[in-house]
């Protein structure tokens, strides 16, 4: 994975939007682990509305410094964590 | 009987026995809620015998036969009842573990259809057509047609505020249900309830767990995810954490996208008008005043 690399969400996820927040339920061979959900803050959330299948990572942190007013390393981190967490439900098309 | 029609969970659903079927039993806990037949929400109809599953039904969902004794859960029965889908059609195969016969039962229904049919192989004249866990199966195909909640919870009811208290078996419930029926409250169910979004109020519904369990309901004021602590103790949850919280104390079956979306989607609205709180708490009186300290 590089900066050019193209995120995805994956399609074994039900998501469901609460305030600014997102409720992510992981479904597997289609039966839902409620013991698994995921939980968005607001960061988080952005990030995952960022996640189209055409931005890559370098584009989302741009996106991210803009939105939240902070610096490159921050962003690059909390995206990375976002990454890490949430690997199972997304998709990362390498460059 | 022929027919007859319950009001369980606000719902009324009427049973008829089919054309050369079976005289219809109700078991005793049904009595308190036999109702007039008005405008049915669900009619099932009811067959004596053996129906085939289509050739072209798969199985999208199994649950074994789980007995807990003393705190130990055991699994009696891999297969205990079954999910089958064939186009439009569903089916639940299922045995009745506390049947005398263990009658095999085979219940076609829809999402999209609430006219629904049961056939029951027992041999014998009568049957109880709601015997576990056909009750729980259609009342929980029931509440998710309709958007609503059927949730681990017991429910009370203190001087017109509806409380529920939530969390999976061994958290307390019952434990919870029977402080506060000691403090005068009216208690709900100690163990399961349906939750319903009327006209923007929530309300909480008993289901027939126990003999003579007559309907009983209450609006809902707040929702505690409780656990056994060492000290009473209180922390509201709110937004995404809340609904996690919550859907994990839900019955669900998560086989269908179509019924996992519309559980948090009403799981999520319920979240977002009433307050949430994780309680840890200590079995004795206390725990109220904390409760309506807050309130």
């Amino acid at each position: 994975m590089n900066s050019k690399s193209v995120l995805s969400h994956s399609s074994n996820v039900v998501t469901r939007k609460t305030g600014n927040e997102y409720v992510l339920v992981p479904v597997t061979d289609n039966i839902a682990d409620m013991d698994s959900v995921f939980t968005l803050n607001e960061t988080g959330a952005f990030i995952w509305e960022q996640i189209d299948g055409t931005r890559e990572i370098s584009e989302i942190i741009g996106l991210l410094i803009a939105e939240f007013d902070t610096d490159r390393q921050t962003a690059e981190t909390d995206l990375m964590d976002f990454i890490r967490n949430m690997g199972s439900l997304l998709i990362i098309k390498q460059d | 009987m022929k027919s007859y029609s319950l009001d369980i969970a606000g719902y009324n659903i009427a049973i008829q026995s089919a054309e050369d079927g079976p005289d219809l039993v109700p078991a005793p806990r049904f009595a308190s809620s036999i109702c007039p037949a008005t405008a049915s929400d669900l009619l099932i109809s009811v067959h004596e015998g053996h129906f085939p599953l289509p050739i072209s039904a798969t199985r999208v969902f199994h649950a074994p036969l789980v007995e807990e004794l003393d705190g130990i859960r055991s699994t009696m029965d891999d297969n205990f009842w079954s999910v089958f889908r064939s186009g439009e059609d569903l089916f639940i195969e299922t045995s009745l573990p506390f049947s005398d016969e263990g009658n095999r039962t085979l219940l076609k229904f829809s999402l999209n259809n609430l006219q629904w049919d049961l056939w029951i192989e027992s041999g014998s004249a009568t049957v109880d057509p709601l015997e576990y866990p056909l009750d729980s199966l259609i009342l929980y195909y029931l509440t998710t047609i309709n958007g609503d909640i059927m949730i681990h919870a017991s429910g009370v009811n203190h001087s017109g505020k509806g409380y529920i208290f939530s969390g999976i078996s061994g958290t307390g419930k019952s434990t919870m249900a029977k402080i506060w029926g000691m403090s005068g409250s009216r208690v709900i169910h100690d163990d399961r309830l349906v939750i319903k979004n009327i006209s923007g109020k929530y309300t909480m519904f008993n289901t027939p767990v126990y003999e003579n369990d007559s309907p009983r309901k209450s609006e809902v004021n707040r929702i505690f995810l409780i656990g056994h602590g060492q000290k009473n103790r209180l922390e509201p949850v709110q937004g995404a954490r809340a609904v996690s919280l919550v859907l994990a104390n839900c019955i669900q079956h998560n086989w269908n996208r179509e019924i996992i979306a519309r559980l948090v989607g009403a799981v999520s609205m319920m979240c977002s008008s009433l307050p949430v709180a994780k309680l840890d708490f200590k079995p004795d009186r206390e725990i109220i005043d904390l409760v309506l300290y807050y309130e």
